[in-house]
C-alpha cells in the first residue's frame, strides 16, 4: 500500500511541480530553449531564445490578438528591406475590402499566411511555408489569371514562378518589364568592368580629421604592445587622426591626463565604441546574420520581478529567487560554431563583432573583404572563388594591374556599396543582396555583364556553387526574350495597368 | 478441512495478500467448478450426460456450498453442467469469492485489510496470518506435481481444476509446471475415487474447459489481434518514413490536420478525451463493482480500443513527427506507453502460445511495468504542451 501510495504521490505532484516550472518559466523567466517546438528558421535561430521579439502578446491573448501583435513584430526588422524591394505584394495593398476574395485563399495580409517558424517540415528555400505552387492562389483565375494575360505563361506550372528563376513574391526588381527592355541589348560582359561604386569608394579621401580622434595618450602597456601601435599607424583611423583614446577611452577628454586615460582604459572595446563614427555600417551589420543579436528591435532578456508585477504577483517573490529566474545572459555576439553553413572548425570560437573582420588596429578594408570571410567559410561557393575569374580580378586590382572597382571580392557582391548622402559606405547586411539572390542583380552584377546573363547565372545552382566559373549552360531564363516580344509586338501589359 | 474454493483463493493470494493477477474468466469458472466439486465430493450432487442432478439435499455445514446447493436443488427445471458453471462463473463468482474470503478471515488464516490510498481505488488485501494453513496448500500440490507417492485425491482433483482453467503456470513458476507435464497427466488418469465420483468430477473439469475456451478464445483472440495491430501501428509510427506534407496549394486534409490551429486543438483535445478514456476503463476494472459490468473482458477490449483510437488521432495530431525538444518527449512518451502497451497485451493474451515457444509470464509484468513508466510523465507533457501553445 505504501509503495503505491508514495507512487502516486509522486506521480501526482511530479506533474504539478513540473507544470508549474515550465509555467513560470514560460511567463516569469527562465530558460526557454526546451520549450522551442521545431527547429528555428535559418534566418531566426540566432534570436530563438529572445522570443517576445516575435511573440509580443500578452499571454494568453486571443489567437487574432496574437496572430495580428505576431505578424506586426515582423515588420520591425523586414519593413526596411521590403521597401526598399519595392515589395510586389505590399501588405497595403490587400488590405483593400476589394481584396476581401483573396484573403480566403491565402490572406497575405499576414506574414504568416506564408511564413510560419519552427514548422521546419514544411519550411522551404526564404523561410517559406506554403506549398511551391502558391501563386495559384490568386493568379489562376478572373483578372489576375496569369496565363490568360501573359500567352507567354500559357502551360508554365505554378510552382516553377518562384523556383526558375523569375518572380519573387516580394522583390521583382530583377523582372520589371521596362527594365529588361532597357537592358536587353547589353553584352554578357562589358568592355571595361568596373564596380562604379566600388571606384568612387576606394577613391574617396580618408577625411582629414575623424568626427572624434579622442586623447592622445595611452597607458604604457598600450604601447608597448609592438603590433597594434604598427597597425594602427597604417590605418586609416591614423590617417584620420583617431588616436588609442577614441575606442580605448571613448569617455576622456581629448586633453585628459595620462592617469585619467588609463583609468577609463577598456581594454577591449565592443561594436557600440565603432557606432560613434560608423553609424550606418554599425546599422547595417545588426540587419544582417553577422550581427542580427544587436538588432535594436529583439526583446530584452525579461525581468522576472516586472513580469510578476504585470501578472499581480509583484513583491512576492525573494531577490534570490528573482535573480535565480532571470532569463539567462543572451550572447551579443554571434560564434561561428552556430552557423549553420559550413565553416572552418579552426573558426569555430570566433565571435562576430567589427574587430573579427577588420582586425581592431589595422582597420583593413582589404582583409576583410576577402580574406575574413574565407577564415570562416568553408562552403563549396567560398572554396571555388579562389581561382575564379572574380577572384583574378581582384587580385588584379591589389596589385595594380586592373583599375580600382575592377577586382570582385567577396565583399563585392555579399556587402554591396550603397550612396547615402552623397557618400559610398558598404552595408554591412550580407543579406541585403540576397534571398532571392536576384537581388544582387541591379546593386553588383549590372556594373560588369548583362541583364540576360544576370539572370541565368544566378539561377543557375550549379555555376553559383562553382562560384560563377564558367557560363550558365543548363538554365535559360526566357524574361527578357518575353519582354521584348511583349512591348514589341505591343500587347496590353495587363498586370502593368493594374499597378 | 478448507474447501476447493478456499484452497483456490488460498493459492492465488500472494504473501501481502494482494490476489495474483490470472485471467478473470479462468478465476471465475474455478471457483464454480471447485464448489461444484465440492459438493460432488460431498455426494451432494452428479452428472450425466444431460443433466446435473442433486443426489442429496443435507446441507454440509458451509453457508457458500449449502447455499449454491440450495440453489441447484431449487431450480425448477434441470439443467446440465455447462448451464451450472456458467450461471455460477458469471451470477455467483464475486459472491463465492467474498464469502470464501470471509471464511477464510473468520477462521484466521488470512487478515483483512483495507488500503487506504487511493481512495476511489480502495480494495481490501488479505495478507496471511497463519501461514501453516495458507502454504500447506501450495506445498502439498508441489508435492504431488514432484514426487512419484499417490497423492491424496482431493490434491489430484485441485491439480486438475487448476490445470483445466489454465491457472497452474500462474501460481507456480511456468518452466516448473512444463517439467511436470507428463506428471500432470499422470495424476489425471489416477482412478484413486468412486466411478460416479470421478466421472462427476471429470465432466466438470470437461465443461469447464469447454466454457473457459468458448467464452474467452473470442475475446482473447480479438483482444491479442488488436494488440499485434497496435503494435505493428506503433512500430510503423516509430520506424517508418514521414509522410511529407502536401506539396500542392489548396485544400488538403493532411495539410489542415497537421498544420492548421483550429484542426490540431480538435484532434489535440480528441486525443486528450481518449487517453483519459483509456485510462478510466483501465482504473474501472480495479473498482471491483464496475468491473463486474459486463465482465473484465469488455473494458479490457474499451482500454485497447481506446488505445488505437489514440494511435490513430496522434496520427492525425501529429503524422508521428517526433517535433523538438518537449514536443519530443511528449511524442516519445506517448508512442513508448503505446508500443509497451501493445505488448503487453500480446504477451496477456497470447500467453498460451508464448508459453509454449518459452516465454514467460514474467515477460507480461515487465511490459505492463514499461507500460505504467512510460505514462507517468504524460500528464505534465501534456500540460506543459497545452500551455506551450497556448502561451506562445
Amino acid at each position: 500500500m505504501a509503495k503505491k501510495a508514495a507512487l502516486w504521490i509522486l506521480c501526482v505532484s511530479g506533474t504539478l511541480i513540473a507544470t508549474a516550472f515550465v509555467a513560470i518559466w514560460m511567463v516569469v523567466g527562465g530558460d526557454r530553449r526546451m520549450l522551442l517546438i521545431g527547429k528555428t528558421t535559418d534566418a531566426h535561430h540566432q534570436i530563438e531564445t529572445a522570443c517576445e521579439t516575435c511573440h509580443a502578446a500578452p499571454p494568453f491573448a486571443f489567437a487574432a490578438a496574437a496572430a495580428k501583435a505576431l505578424n506586426k513584430t515582423c515588420r520591425n526588422c523586414h519593413e526596411d528591406a521590403l521597401q526598399a524591394a519595392e515589395d510586389s505584394h505590399a501588405r497595403k495593398r490587400f488590405r483593400s475590402p476589394r481584396m476581401a476574395v483573396y484573403w480566403q485563399k491565402l490572406d497575405v495580409r499576414l506574414c504568416t499566411a506564408c511564413h510560419v517558424e519552427h514548422r521546419p517540415e514544411i519550411t522551404r528555400p526564404g523561410a517559406v511555408t506554403v506549398a511551391a505552387d502558391f501563386c495559384v492562389a490568386c493568379h489562376s483565375e478572373g483578372d489576375q489569371d496569369v496565363r490568360k494575360a501573359r500567352p507567354s505563361h500559357a502551360g508554365l506550372p505554378f510552382d516553377t514562378c518562384a523556383s526558375a528563376g523569375c518572380h519573387n513574391y516580394h522583390d521583382n526588381r530583377a523582372i520589371y518589364e521596362d527594365f529588361l527592355v532597357r537592358h536587353a541589348d547589353r553584352p554578357w560582359v562589358a568592355a571595361v568592368p568596373v564596380h562604379g561604386l566600388a571606384m568612387r569608394s576606394r577613391n574617396q579621401k580618408v577625411p582629414a580629421e575623424a568626427a572624434k580622434r579622442g586623447a592622445a595618450l595611452a597607458p604604457a602597456v598600450a604601447l608597448a604592445a609592438p603590433t597594434a601601435l604598427h597597425d594602427w599607424a597604417g590605418s586609416g583611423h591614423a590617417a584620420a587622426g583617431v588616436n588609442c583614446a577614441a575606442c580605448h577611452a571613448p569617455t576622456a577628454a581629448q586633453d585628459a591626463s595620462r592617469a585619467a586615460v588609463e583609468a577609463q582604459w577598456i581594454a577591449a572595446p565592443d561594436t557600440a565604441i565603432c557606432w560613434d563614427c560608423h553609424k550606418a555600417q554599425v546599422k547595417t551589420f545588426a540587419e544582417g546574420r553577422h550581427g542580427m543579436r544587436r538588432h535594436p528591435s529583439l526583446a530584452p532578456p525579461r525581468d522576472p520581478s516586472r513580469r510578476l508585477e504585470a501578472i499581480g504577483l509583484g513583491g512576492l517573490l525573494p531577490k534570490a529567487a528573482a535573480a535565480w529566474l532571470a532569463d539567462p545572459p543572451r550572447p551579443v555576439r554571434m560564434t561561428v560554431a552556430e552557423a549553420r553553413l559550413p565553416m572552418r572548425p579552426e573558426a569555430a570560437a570566433k565571435a562576430l563583432h567589427c574587430g573579427t573582420c577588420h582586425q581592431p588596429h589595422a582597420v583593413d578594408t582589404e582583409r576583410a573583404a576577402v580574406e575574413a570571410c574565407a577564415s570562416c567559410h568553408d562552403d563549396t561557393h567560398s572554396r571555388a572563388y579562389f581561382g575564379s575569374a572574380h577572384h583574378e580580378l581582384w587580385r588584379a586590382e591589389l596589385a595594380g594591374k586592373a583599375p580600382l572597382g575592377a577586382g570582385v571580392s567577396c565583399a563585392t557582391c555579399h556587402m554591396a556599396k550603397v550612396e547615402r548622402g552623397g557618400k559610398v559606405v558598404t552595408s554591412h547586411n550580407q543579406n541585403a543582396t540576397l534571398w532571392p539572390n536576384e537581388k544582387m542583380i541591379r546593386p553588383v552584377c549590372l556594373d560588369c555583364h548583362g541583364l540576360g546573363f544576370a539572370i541565368d547565372a544566378l539561377a543557375d545552382a550549379d555555376l553559383v556553387a562553382r562560384n560563377f566559373q564558367g557560363r550558365p549552360a543548363t538554365i535559360h531564363v526566357k524574361s527578357v526574350e518575353w519582354a521584348l516580344r511583349r512591348t514589341q509586338g505591343g500587347v496590353h501589359d495587363h498586370f502593368q495597368a493594374t499597378r | 478441512m478448507l474447501t476447493f474454493a478456499e484452497e483456490l483463493v488460498l493459492l492465488l493470494n500472494d504473501e501481502d495478500g494482494v490476489p495474483v493477477p490470472v485471467q478473470e474468466d479462468a478465476f471465475a469458472c474455478a471457483l464454480a467448478g471447485a464448489v461444484l466439486m465440492d459438493l460432488a465430493f460431498a455426494y451432494r450432487i452428479d452428472t450425466d450426460l444431460q443433466t446435473l442432478v442433486v443426489t442429496g439435499r443435507t446441507p454440509i455445514g458451509n453457508p457458500t456450498l449449502d447455499r449454491i446447493l440450495r440453489k441447484i436443488a431449487t431450480r425448477p427445471e434441470a439443467a446440465d453442467t455447462r448451464t451450472w458453471i456458467r450461471e455460477l462463473s458469471v451470477d455467483e463468482a464475486a459472491a463465492i469469492h467474498e464469502e470464501v474470503l470471509s471464511s477464510l478471515v473468520e477462521r484466521g488464516v488470512l487478515a483483512r485489510q483495507a488500503e487506504k490510498f487511493p481512495w476511489i481505488l480502495r480494495t481490501p488485501r488479505h495478507p496471511i496470518i497463519e501461514g501453516e494453513a495458507a502454504h500447506g496448500v501450495s506445498r502439498r500440490i508441489r508435492e504431488a506435481l514432484h514426487s512419484d507417492d499417490i497423492p491424496d485425491p482431493r490434491d489430484i482433483t485441485l491439480i486438475a481444476l487448476l490445470d483445466a482453467c489454465d491457472l497452474l503456470a500462474d501460481i507456480f513458476p511456468a518452466a516448473e509446471i512444463e517439467q511436470c507435464r507428463a506428471r500432470i497427466e499422470q495424476l489425471r488418469l489416477m482412478d484413486l475415487i468412486g466411478r460416479e465420483l470421478a466421472g462427476a468430477i471429470a465432466d466438470i473439469e470437461r465443461t469447464i474447459i469447454a466454457a473457459l475456451r468458448a467464452r474467452s478464445a473470442r475475446f482473447r483472440k480479438l483482444l491479442l489481434h488488436l494488440s499485434v495491430f497496435g503494435g505493428l501501428a506503433a512500430t510503423v509510427a516509430l520506424l517508418a518514413p514521414r509522410i511529407p506534407a502536401p506539396d500542392r496549394f489548396g485544400p488538403s486534409l493532411l495539410q489542415s490536420l497537421w498544420f492548421d490551429g483550429l484542426w490540431q486543438q480538435w484532434s489535440g483535445y480528441l486525443l486528450l478525451g481518449f487517453s483519459g478514456a483509456g485510462l478510466l476503463a483501465v482504473l474501472l476494472l480495479k473498482v471491483r463493482p464496475v468491473a463486474r459490468l459486463g465482465g473484465g473482458h469488455w473494458w479490457r477490449l474499451a482500454h485497447v480500443g481506446f488505445g488505437l483510437c489514440c494511435a490513430l488521432l496522434l496520427f492525425a495530431h501529429t503524422g508521428f513527427r517526433l517535433g523538438a525538444n518537449l514536443n519530443a518527449a511528449l511524442m516519445v512518451s506517448y508512442l513508448a506507453a503505446l508500443a509497451f502497451g501493445a505488448l503487453a497485451g500480446i504477451s496477456t493474451n497470447g500467453a498460451p502460445q508464448l508459453r509454449r515457444m518459452g516465454i514467460t509470464p514474467k515477460l507480461r509484468s515487465i511490459l505492463m511495468r514499461l507500460h505504467r513508466v512510460a505514462l507517468y510523465p504524460l500528464p505534465a507533457l501534456v500540460a506543459i504542451h497545452i500551455l506551450i501553445v497556448y502561451l506562445y
